[in-house]
């Protein structure tokens, strides 16, 4: 993604991310996890904000910091990260509303032809998986990075 | 690498913080999770380009 990023923070296994967005609403830690499914090797992108004061974690959170893609592209870049070190893993990413997975489909869109470099991309629909295209409302998307 | 290299590469630097191991072995978006299991049970994987070749 071109867009500008934040700086990462992760655990050792590289499977939990934090970054801090900042903006009007002032400082908000972000949290990405990558969680193994009942699919081996197949991993759920987790994304929400962390509560600073009480430690919770929601994904439902509305930040409005006005900064959306810089953070979507901060997120991309975990995939980036995550998968130089799982590199046969594949990634299951929905938004927790239909709102959020638009916002998905369109960073998606908006860097397809960068992204299909490295990634193959699936959009579910229909109860089937698809090679993304654009215009397309799809449900969940699917990443595996590519063989190098 | 050089510092050039360094900043076009698509892969982020990240410092590593030793803290965050312990919320790293709970699963924080339960939700989520279930959600992905759900689906997968039903749709399974799609086949990939490279799967076609082995």
């Amino acid at each position: 993604m071109k867009n500008q990023k934040y700086q990462l923070e992760s655990d050792r296994s590289l499977l939990l991310f934090e970054f801090v967005s900042l903006g009007p609403k002032g400082r908000i830690v972000k949290i990405v996890q990558y969680t193994e499914t009942n699919l081996k090797n197949v991993y759920n992108l987790g994304f929400g904000d962390k509560n600073e004061k009480t430690g919770e974690i929601s994904d439902l959170v509305i930040t409005n910091n006005g900064d959306s893609r810089q953070v979507l592209a901060t997120v991309a870049s975990t995939v980036y990260a995550f998968t130089s070190k799982y590199p046969d893993a594949w990634i299951y990413a929905k938004g927790s509303n239909n709102a959020r997975t638009r916002l998905y489909r369109i960073g998606i869109t908006n860097n397809l032809l960068e992204i299909k470099k490295d990634f193959e991309v699936f959009g579910l629909k229909d109860s089937q998986w698809h090679n993304f295209r654009k215009g397309i409302d799809y449900e969940a998307f699917l990443i595996k990075r590519k063989k190098q | 690498m050089t510092v050039k290299e360094l900043n076009k590469s698509k892969t982020p630097i990240v410092k590593i913080n030793k803290t965050l191991d312990k919320l790293a072995t709970k699963v924080l978006f339960p939700e989520k999770l279930e959600d992905a299991n759900r689906n997968l049970k039903t749709t399974g994987l799609p086949k990939t380009k490279s799967s076609n070749h082995r």
